[in-house]
């Protein structure tokens, strides 16, 4: 009874269990998964199969032509353009287009945002309200795109394994990666999610907003509702994270309870981590991908723990003061608590989620530095399809060293990794810190003025501004907030580095591919270096690590650390 | 050899000169963190720095360590620049302007070597230095090589064989046809190789220079950050700080000696009197799949010779070795002599006295037996089914021996005396010293070798079998040896194998690693990217582990770097926010005179490279060992090391400063 009591261990032991059923649900789409990559035979067929067609048949492309980088880039970026130049005129005019029901104006800079947010997966919602949207704009334009970016990615992804797996110098069809995406994976997934969440209590509805009038109330409240459920599904499925209501997850209509809670983060969690596991049947290579499966879970307990400890330490000035203090409470939904707060938040990082079941603005600097670390490694697990293609770089980064350590030339699945490869795979991890720093950097030094409505200390203004440039660059999403960010100047920016940080990011991954595309493997006799090994591992989680840590440690002493060490002291556990 | 000081010191100075330091983009960056301190130091007031004496004797300091930073990276460079300098000035010394007797339709004239054209006909004389390099057309003699490859051992030449120029005919007289005009020489072609294998970067060096740029970017933008948020966080950003930090960060270790540890992999070579055609090549050899080995002169020494003898039965033992070794000992053969000294083992020594009265009978390919006639005695030895049919014998227990002896791989040489079997002597392949333990390495390096021999496949695999290795090519012709090449790079592998003749040329050039051996033919130089002087093909075993060396230098170095930074921060930046008492918990080492940590940390920069020098000149130790158990090993000490070793260092050099009186 102890241990159920103790909130410590009981919040350690839901963690826990979150992490079982994670893997549990990833694992057994994992081989359904790796049929779809590999275009293999599936159970589904029979009825995907004609949908599939005759999609294809819609686009009126020829799905056997495979494409080169060039091409498979160029028709990803212009199919994703195209879809964004709709979206964004849907929503500048949606005050203008009769039966849109919304007669609301956005600024042109919102919409900007706004579209290449919910384009690049990522979700930050700089609108954030509501009731501005009409059900067309939620349903149409952005739920639309909620799905295209989540198949853009599965598609990016399915194109660099066919790049690794194949020799023919081909990438794939981007058209016919995309579709399949959809058909096979994203839909089917998200309208099982909708129904799991409707009887929990999340609304499905085409009815206008609900009137309430509290009785003791002088004011009158408009309640939106919508067509939530689907939007939750999409959101969670397509690793999306943009919340429907302004809280989020944290809404009681998105997340009601803690099945709730768990289904969504199940869900979230789903097609990258199976993707991943997936790879175990594609390159047959067992224990390479129980090492990364590793490494990355070693990343997210230990930022996880770290986010829980942090919030169950809470304010330790208020413990000492010896009333009961049962953690740092403040912004979380009590149906949730803090255990499952905790790894809600993470995990959305852990993705590139970004949805958020509480408000990061009140965590503490413990708690805030473990959503961090995972931002900074931009989001180790990924979204929908990146995840795939960012831990590779990782390994191609690490593999290099590790294989001049004992004297091989470096290789990754048999494939000689030659200085393209290393040139673009150092490009892509570069390029994530860059687009954090650099405008971090100018907006804190020339702009001051935007940061003008803060009234926090500066530790926190510093953490608050990173968090948002950090999560703009892993096309997270997810927001501390803090301070208006509905400002031309943010909009923008932010937008740009969406753009960069998913096409940029996405380019040099497929070129990294498109090299590996013309290789044949090599007929190994043994290992050159086993990458399945525990030291192999431990240099990959020490390069993640390292090169996190190495490119933020400056900024995050000044941010996280400096609050950590001011208001909080050091204690840490058994406070 | 002779390293001068002053010859370096003035190489180091003159690479200063950033339109060469451009290459190497982090040493790029410490210089113009070092000329931006100057300026710095110069006019304080314009960049807002503080100006007290304290602070005056820091930038001084920083700015002296910057210049150590670059010039000890120069140092490096310019030290191995200068070995291989000596190896080219020892090879243009070789070369000599001499006289050459040409033939001019039936004139001889005196000409000089280098008017000397491809196509000419000259003619060299006993003593007289071969002009240039050539083909002998006419005669033969023996040549001196020494000057060349190093062998003492005077080295016969018949028709058809290459010549080198600067070596010396010591006996009889050659006609020489000339095959390579002025400036492409053997010796003119080693010159140009060596002076460009140092200058052209290798691709895994082009890798690593890319990933260290990344890494250097990464750390600009991270320090322009901390400038740009130092001031909102409420501390005034002093440039020369901030400097200090970048120059800490950015990995100068490897970045700095990542010339030197390419160009030593060249001189390192040469000193193993192997001539590398590129630093690609050696690269390449550390990462070898597959290794392909001639039989004779790598796994076993020279020809066959004799190991056991067999009497036949009711024959003494010690009698029937006496009339082995009388057969033999006017046998000049390789198998006569090595039947005399295998019977000098067994104690019996014979000399010319017990031979008067006989007559030596010569091998001939026709008869396949000699040995010697004597008045009351004749004793022949040849091969079994020759001196039955000479003889007209049959032997039983003679017949079994061969045949036990032809299972295993062995030849057997039969010795009748009187026109009766007096026994059987085995001959066999003799296996060369260590060449059991060499394979050993290499199989535990994960490297396939296969035996290449034009034996049949009863020898070639017992040889196999006796060295522990299970591919071979018995019977093999010329093009075998391609054919196993290519199916080898079919399968992506890298191959490395050794040749000498003009048939071996195709598949030496198809080969990641082709060595070839100096003696051979002009076509197999040309075609291999090594060429072997004191033609040992074992030496191409070592040419691997020279090449693992050096990635595993780089590798490891590169590490070590990396992993330091964590240690720098753990210094500098508690340092830079000294103000804020709550970052306190950063300071790990307790540092508390800010200026001093940070001088520390720029000492331990500068000072790690400094020490670090002669370890990426010589390359890190390495053990053949599993792969695994290095990689281990390896991350363990340049890994964990590289983390902890700073904090330590630091602390010293911390408290070292703090005791002698920098009380800044």
């Amino acid at each position: 009874m102890f241990f159920l009591q103790n909130r410590l261990v009981s919040g350690a032991i839901i963690i826990i269990i979150y992490i079982l059923i994670m893997l549990i649900f990833a694992y057994l789409i994992s081989g359904y998964i790796s049929s779809i990559y590999l275009d293999r035979k599936t159970s589904v067929d029979r009825i995907l199969k004609p949908i599939l067609l005759f999609a294809e048949k819609l686009f009126g492309e020829d799905s056997s032509k495979k494409m080169k980088l060039r091409e498979y880039f160029l028709t990803l970026v212009l199919f994703n353009a195209s879809a964004g130049i709709i979206a964004f005129l849907f929503l500048y005019f949606q005050n203008r287009i009769p039966f849109f029901g919304s007669y609301y104006q956005y600024s042109p800079s919102l919409v900007f945002n706004t579209v290449t947010s919910f384009l690049t997966n990522t979700n930050l919602q700089n609108y954030s309200n509501p009731l501005h949207l009409s059900y067309f704009s939620t349903t149409f334009v952005l739920m639309g795109l909620m799905f295209l970016s989540a198949g853009t990615g599965f598609a990016a992804s399915k194109a660099f394994i066919h790049g690794i797996k194949n020799d023919d110098g081909y990438l794939g069809n981007f058209y016919h990666d995309f579709l399949v995406a959809i058909i096979y994976l994203i839909f089917p997934l998200t309208l099982i999610v909708t129904i799991i969440l409707l009887p929990l209590g999340v609304p499905q509805t085409m009815q206008p907003y609900v009137i309430v009038h509290p009785i003791l109330s002088n004011s009158i409240f408009k309640v939106p509702l919508g067509p939530v459920s689907t939007w939750e599904a999409i959101k969670n499925i397509g690793t999306n994270g943009g919340g429907f209501y302004g809280a989020n997850a944290a809404s009681p209509f998105e997340n009601p309870n803690w099945i709730s809670n768990l289904v969504e983060f199940v869900s979230f969690t789903i097609i990258p981590l199976g993707s991943l596991m997936s790879l175990r049947y594609i390159f047959n290579d067992k224990r390479f991908v129980n090492m990364l499966i590793g490494v990355l879970l070693g990343i997210f307990l230990f930022t996880t723990f770290m986010t829980f400890f942090g919030e169950y330490v809470g304010i330790p000035q208020l413990s000492m003061l010896g009333i009961i203090y049962n953690g740092n409470m403040v912004g979380k939904e009590t149906a949730i608590g803090l255990s499952q707060s905790s790894i809600f938040s993470t995990g959305a990082v852990f993705t590139s989620t970004g949805a958020a079941a509480t408000q990061l603005l009140t965590f503490t600097p413990a708690g805030i530095l473990g959503v961090l670390g995972n931002l900074i490694l931009n989001d180790p697990l990924g979204g929908v399809g990146t995840g795939v293609l960012n831990i590779f770089m990782y390994v191609i980064f690490a593999i290099f060293i590790t294989a001049l350590m004992v004297g091989k030339l470096p290789e990754l699945m048999s494939l000689k990794i030659g200085s393209k490869e290393i040139k673009y795979s150092t490009l892509s991890l570069v390029t994530h810190p860059l687009l954090i720093l650099i405008p971090f950097g100018i907006t804190i030094f020339f702009l001051p003025h935007i940061l003008a409505p803060f009234t926090n200390p500066r530790s926190d203004i510093i953490t608050e501004i990173f968090y948002e440039f950090a999560s703009a660059a892993s096309n997270n999403g997810s927001a501390m907030g803090g301070f208006t960010v509905n400002q031309p100047y943010l909009n923008y920016v932010e937008g740009v580095i969406m753009l960069l940080g998913r096409y940029l990011l996405m380019f040099f991954q497929l070129a990294v591919a498109q090299s590996f595309a013309y290789k044949i493997p090599k007929v190994q006799l043994g290992r050159s270096i086993d990458t399945g090994s525990f030291t192999f591992g431990l240099m990959l989680f020490s390069t993640m690590i390292l090169l996190g840590v190495l490119s933020f440690f400056p900024i995050l002493a000044v941010g996280p650390f400096e609050a950590w060490g001011h208001s909080f002291g050091l204690f840490i556990g058994g406070v | 050899m002779k390293i001068k000081i002053k010859e370096i010191m003035l190489d180091s100075l003159k690479d200063f000169d950033p339109r060469f330091l451009r290459h190497n983009p982090v040493m790029f960056v410490t210089e113009l963190a070092f000329i931006v301190s100057i300026i710095a130091a110069i006019i304080p007031g314009y960049f807002d720095l503080p100006v007290t004496p304290t602070y005056r004797e820091f930038y001084v300091a920083v700015i002296v360590l910057l210049f150590l930073t670059v010039l000890a990276s120069n140092v490096s460079t310019a030290i191995s620049e200068g070995k291989s300098k000596a190896i080219t000035d020892s090879l243009r010394a070789l070369k000599r302007n001499t006289p050459a007797k040409k033939v001019d339709g039936k004139k001889i004239v005196e000409v000089n070597s280098s008017d000397l054209k491809r196509g000419d006909i000259v003619i060299v004389e006993a003593n007289d230095i071969i002009p240039t390099d050539g083909e002998v057309i006419d005669g033969t003699g023996y040549v001196n090589e020494s000057s060349v490859t190093g062998e003492s051992r005077p080295v016969r030449k018949i028709l058809g064989d290459s010549v080198t120029g600067s070596t010396v005919l010591l006996t009889d007289k050659i006609k020489v046809l000339v095959t390579a005009n002025e400036g492409e020489t053997f010796i003119d072609q080693m010159i140009s190789i060596v002076q460009t294998a140092e200058r052209e970067k290798t691709p895994n060096e082009i890798s690593l220079q890319v990933l260290l740029s990344g890494i250097t970017l990464i750390f600009m933008i991270v320090t322009a950050a901390l400038f740009a948020v130092s001031g909102f966080a409420g501390v005034k950003p002093d440039l020369i700080i901030l400097i200090v930090l970048l120059v800490a960060l950015i990995p100068t270790t490897i970045g700095g000696l990542i010339p030197a540890i390419g160009i030593s992999a060249i001189n390192k070579i040469s000193s193993h009197n192997i001539i590398a055609k590129s630093g690609k090549a050696v690269e390449n050899a550390g990462d070898i799949d597959t290794i392909i080995l001639d039989k004779t002169g790598t796994i076993t020494v020279g020809e066959r010779g004799a190991v056991k003898f067999y009497p036949n039965q009711g024959v003494d033992y010690k009698k029937f070795v006496k009339y082995c070794a009388m057969a033999s000992f006017q046998d000049r053969t390789k198998e006569g002599m090595s039947i005399l000294k295998l019977a000098e083992k067994e104690g019996i020594k014979i000399s010319e006295s017990n031979l008067k009265s006989f007559k030596f009978i010569p091998f001939s390919s026709d008869t396949k037996f000699s040995g010697i006639k004597g008045n009351k005695e004749e004793i022949m030895k040849g091969s079994y089914n020759a001196l039955r049919s000479l003889y007209d014998l049959s032997d039983k227990y003679i017949d079994s021996i061969c045949k036990d002896i032809s299972l295993r791989g062995g030849t057997a040489l039969t010795v009748t005396r009187n026109k009766k079997f007096i026994g059987v002597i085995e001959l066999s392949d003799i296996l060369k010293p260590g060449i059991r333990q060499r394979l050993e390495r290499l199989k535990s390096m994960n490297i396939k070798p296969i035996m290449c021999t034009g034996d049949d496949e009863i020898t070639a695999k017992y040889i196999c079998s006796q060295i522990g290795i299970t591919d071979y090519i018995a019977n093999s012709k010329p093009m075998d040896k391609y054919n196993v090449v290519v199916k080898e790079k079919e399968q992506q592998r890298m191959v490395a194998m050794v040749g000498d003749g003009t048939n071996d040329a195709p598949a030496l050039a198809k080969a990641d690693v082709g060595m070839a051996m100096n003696s051979g033919t002009a076509a197999a130089k040309e075609a291999a990217n090594m060429v072997d002087l004191e033609n040992d093909p074992t030496k191409l075993m070592d040419v691997i582990f020279l090449g693992k060396q050096i990635l595993i230098t780089r590798g490891s170095l590169t590490t070590f770097s990396i992993a330091n930074d964590l240690s720098k921060y753990f210094v500098i930046v508690p340092a830079i926010f000294a103000a804020f008492s709550s970052l306190d918990f950063l300071n790990l080492l307790d540092l508390t005179n800010p200026i001093v940590a940070i001088t520390s940390a720029l000492i331990f920069n500068t000072v790690i490279l400094i020490v670090l020098i002669p370890l990426a000149l010589r390359g890190v130790r390495y053990k053949p060992s599993s792969v695994n158990e290095l990689l281990r090993r390896n991350v363990l000490i340049y890994g964990l090391g590289g983390v902890i070793l700073p904090f330590i260092a630091i602390k010293v050099i911390y408290m070292i400063m703090i005791a002698s009186g920098a009380v800044w």
